[in-house]
């Protein structure tokens, strides 16, 4: 992959008083390409996540995105640059449909002010129509028709973690973090979030971040790996490379 | 069926005179798609058939060419088989789930030149086998998602047909009127193929001629209104919805109405509240169980409540049975109890403007039917065949439930000395596909020979089961066993069983599959812990859950029909290998040889069985698994 850097991370640096979590991390993620973010558990994974989408203040280092630095605005501002994300446990509305689960993470694309919403015609119903169209898309795209009424507290955990991967995508994103997206699934269910992945990414042309512990899957759908141990990156490369490097088969994947 | 003219006697000269007649005005179809139901007007049908034919004209599509549509029910799959009707061609239906060898067959077989898919499965199914198919001139999808970067040279869009139609009829107008007028009724307008529990399918050739008759029956014991509510689910792979949805759909004219998708069926109906609907047996038995258990896991209160109800609610039907005069009491509490519990029950279920609900393709049980009244369901017993359409039903004021109806005016049915139901009708179709041999041994003197069993019973037709199925117990009395198994798969925790006896088997006995779901649900609320289907299966609770049931339906049975020994199998019997047939019927040939060793084992009176078997999982993959089932057995 050479497409053009489109998220930098500079020597990202975390720590919670002692606990170093990132040490003078440095990352890329180029366009169109999916980074597969792998490593043991508190290898900082997360952290990195957390720390793009503003909910982190680490100590030192620079994230870049369209000439700002992300450590530097607003967390809520993150989105609307086109930043998306999921989370390692669900975090959804759980008294609400996943319609409007959906409809919710739309309010960044919203444009009307709060007079012409209370008269619910002309271009505010015009908008309102606008963006349903936008969710249903997606809908279709994540194949959740069946469940587009139901309350997401009765769905069960694969399909949660659909209607938050919808969720993210509404805010069509330039780039898509994704932690642990297959974490609790089946075998089908993943696959199927596999196609998911893949479809956003070829067909909408997003950049995506994914933390997966899914060998099998990082391997066979990201275009490069980097791997984080104890908050250092140890190792980058295509998945070939990853699966030769024997930093990282001694660190992670085991010795053979 | 007053407006039909002489000269409309092909399904698309009706279609065009009905754009004619309501044009823009009147709806032909609605779909379900974004989540809100798109309309399609008469004049929208009629010009997406259009197109469609000349887009096939242009690919090179001639006059009494055949298409396979693979798909679920969607407007385009009608719009296609009705282009190609139109074009003096057949369609031949093939249901979704069919692995792609049955596909190649279908479409090899039938020799047809173009293949319609729905989606990227279905289109990859057949890209994969299309070097073995030299006829095969083009595929053609109507949902593109996922298949923007295929080889445009084997596959293109529907939109890119459609497209190129739209030129083509330019350079060529009044083209398709003059396909459109040159059509016979007696042109093949579909071939269905048999479902195969028997040997390879044979592609029944059905006429327009055939289907017009079909709807024309029909409307002997139900009054159609135009433009009344049809729900289109069942596939039209399957005879039954190319009589009703693609030929009565436009017959009658009925708004044809699309779901979603299969999953969203539910919700879909009772947006639709259909005044028709046709479902399978299978279907109605399963929207049987989901009424069951979803009222067992209600409050207390409604579950006393609905229990009341169906009490007053049968004792109206068994005086109606017996013929006795309705008491005021009971006429007022029946109504109470329908105010209160039915309607809103009917509604939950998409029922509340239903006239009439048809089941067919299996036969269903009494209990059940009486069931479906109770609850002010109007379902009939619609007996048909493939080769012979429709031959009969229950009248409005004339329902037993054990019966099939009776046959159609017009329609001659008469029982051979062997018990056969032979009939002879303007349905009988026209002949297997390439096969005159097999065409000579079910069509002799005009009469189609159903190798159904059946009898006469004060005017009503019974059906006993498949003449082949007929067996002789070893004392030489004659049991059905299908009639004991739809008793059993009544229950809603026993989805499918398989009932043996005859030569050898010096008793009967049976091979049960629980319902997953339901017997979970039921062990759930015993606070049982289970861990798979193997384990639940095995439960000695479980067990004795099933052997309640038997004995239920063995207490109507002829001793010598009863069950005297069951297992309740580890797995379930599973279409992909090879036990049922997609429409769910068992394959009863490949069962008996599958689970050999169980069943010597329980005519060897042994306590228990060890099995080893492979089965198949969801993704695909393929495993072992070794057990060890306990024979369960009754005084």
């Amino acid at each position: 992959m050479s497409g053009e850097i489109r998220l930098e991370i500079k020597n990202l640096t975390l720590g919670f008083g002692n606990l170093v979590a990132l040490s003078d991390v440095n990352l890329q993620l180029r366009r169109g390409e999916i980074l597969g973010v792998i490593g043991p558990n508190g290898a900082g994974k997360t952290c990195l996540l957390n720390c793009i989408s503003g909910f982190y203040k680490p100590q030192k280092g620079q994230i870049l995105y369209q000439n700002k630095d992300l450590l530097k605005i607003p967390a809520h501002t993150i989105s609307q640059l086109g930043i998306s994300r999921t989370f390692q446990n669900v975090e959804l509305y759980t008294g609400l449909s996943s319609l409007d689960n959906l409809l919710a993470a739309r309010h960044i694309h919203i444009q009307y002010g709060l007079l012409s919403a209370l008269f619910h015609f002309g271009p505010s119903m015009r908008e309102e129509v606008k963006h349903r169209r936008a969710i249903e898309d997606i809908v279709k795209l994540l194949e959740i028709e069946d469940i587009r009424d139901h309350v997401v507290g009765s769905l069960p955990y694969g399909l949660r973690k659909r209607v938050e991967l919808g969720r993210a995508l509404v805010q069509e994103p330039e780039i898509l973090l994704l932690d642990e997206p297959m974490a609790g699934m089946n075998v089908e269910e993943k696959e199927d979030m596999a196609r998911f992945i893949i479809d956003i990414n070829e067909l909408k042309g997003t950049s995506v971040m994914l933390i997966e512990h899914d060998m099998g899957v990082v391997m066979d759908i990201t275009h490069r790996i980097a791997v984080l141990d104890f908050g250092n990156k140890i190792a980058e490369g295509t998945p070939e490379e990853i699966k030769e490097n024997p930093v990282v088969i001694n660190a992670y994947l085991g010795k053979a | 069926m007053e407006s039909r003219k002489q000269d409309l006697d092909t399904i698309p000269k009706l279609l065009h005179n009905r754009a004619l007649e309501y044009g823009r005005h009147q709806i032909a179809m609605r779909k379900k798609d974004y989540g809100i139901w798109n309309e399609y007007t008469w004049q929208d049908v009629y010009e997406h058939v259009k197109n469609i034919a000349y887009g096939l004209l242009s690919l090179g599509f001639e006059k009494g060419d055949k298409i396979t549509i693979i798909g679920d029910n969607d407007p385009e799959w009608f719009w296609a088989e009705w282009a190609a009707q139109s074009l003096g061609g057949a369609a031949v239906g093939v249901y979704i789930d069919c692995i792609p060898s049955e596909v190649k067959y279908y479409i090899e077989h039938s020799d047809s030149t173009f293949v319609f898919a729905r989606d990227q499965e279905q289109v990859d199914k057949i890209l994969e086998i299309h070097g073995q198919l030299p006829k095969l001139k083009k595929v053609i999808y109507w949902d593109p998602r996922g298949l923007w970067f295929y080889d445009t040279s084997k596959a293109v869009a529907m939109k890119v047909l459609e497209d190129l139609g739209q030129k083509h009829a330019e350079d060529h107008p009044d083209l398709f009127e003059k396909f459109l007028s040159q059509g016979k009724e007696d042109d093949i307008a579909v071939f269905c193929y048999t479902s195969g529990t028997t040997g390879l399918p044979k592609g029944a050739m059905l006429s327009h001629r055939n289907l017009l008759y079909a709807v024309g029956v029909l409307e002997q014991y139900n009054r159609f209104l135009p433009m009344e509510n049809y729900l289109s689910y069942i596939s039209p792979a399957w005879l039954t919805e190319q009589i009703l949805g693609l030929c009565g759909g436009v017959l009658i004219p009925l708004v044809l109405h699309f779901p979603e998708k299969p999953e969203t069926v539910q919700v879909d109906i009772r947006d639709i509240a259909p005044h028709i609907i046709f479902y399978g047996a299978r279907l109605w038995e399963s929207l049987a169980s989901t009424i069951q258990v979803k009222i067992t896991d209600s409050t207390p209160l409604k579950i006393f409540f609905h229990n009341l109800a169906l009490r007053i609610s049968h004792k109206k039907l068994e005086a109606k049975e017996k013929g006795e005069k309705i008491g005021l009491l009971l006429e007022i509490l029946h109504r109470l109890a329908d105010f209160i519990v039915f309607r809103p029950l009917r509604d939950r279920i998409g029922f509340t403007k239903n006239k009439v609900g048809y089941t067919a393709g299996a036969a269903i049980s009494p209990d059940m039917m009486r069931l479906f009244h109770a609850i002010g369901i109007n379902i009939k017993n619609l007996y048909g065949t493939t080769e012979a359409s429709l031959i009969s039903l229950h009248r409005d004021d004339d329902i037993r439930y054990e019966t099939i109806g009776v046959p159609f005016e017009g329609c001659e049915v008469k029982i051979s000395e062997e018990g056969e139901i032979l009939v002879k009708s303007g349905g009988v179709f026209v002949g297997y596909y390439k096969n005159p041999e097999e065409t000579a041994k079910v069509l002799k003197d005009g009469y189609y020979h159903t190798r159904d069993a059946g009898l006469f019973d004060r005017g009503h037709l019974v059906y006993l089961d498949r003449v082949d199925e007929m067996i002789e117990l070893s004392d030489g009395k004659k049991f059905s066993p299908q009639y004991t198994e739809i008793r059993l798969r009544f229950s809603p925790y026993v989805r499918d069983v398989m009932v043996f006896g005859g030569e050898g088997k010096p008793f009967v006995s049976a091979l049960l599959n629980i319902d997953y779901d339901n017997v979970g649900k039921w062990a759930e609320r015993r606070k049982m812990t289970y861990t798979t289907y193997i384990d639940l299966s095995q439960k000695k609770e479980v067990r004795d859950l099933l052997k309640g049931i038997v004995e239920k339906v063995n207490s109507v049975l002829p001793e010598y029909a009863r069950i005297k020994a069951f297992v309740s199998l580890h797995k379930e019997f599973d279409a992909d290998e090879a036990e049922l047939t997609r429409t769910r019927k068992l394959k009863r040939k490949p069962i008996e040889e599958r689970y050999k060793e169980i069943l010597t084992g329980i005519y060897e009176k042994k306590e228990s069985i060890k099995v080893e078997s492979q089965v198949a999982y969801r993704d695909g993959r393929v495993g072992m698994v070794r057990t060890e089932i306990i024979v369960n057995y009754l005084n």
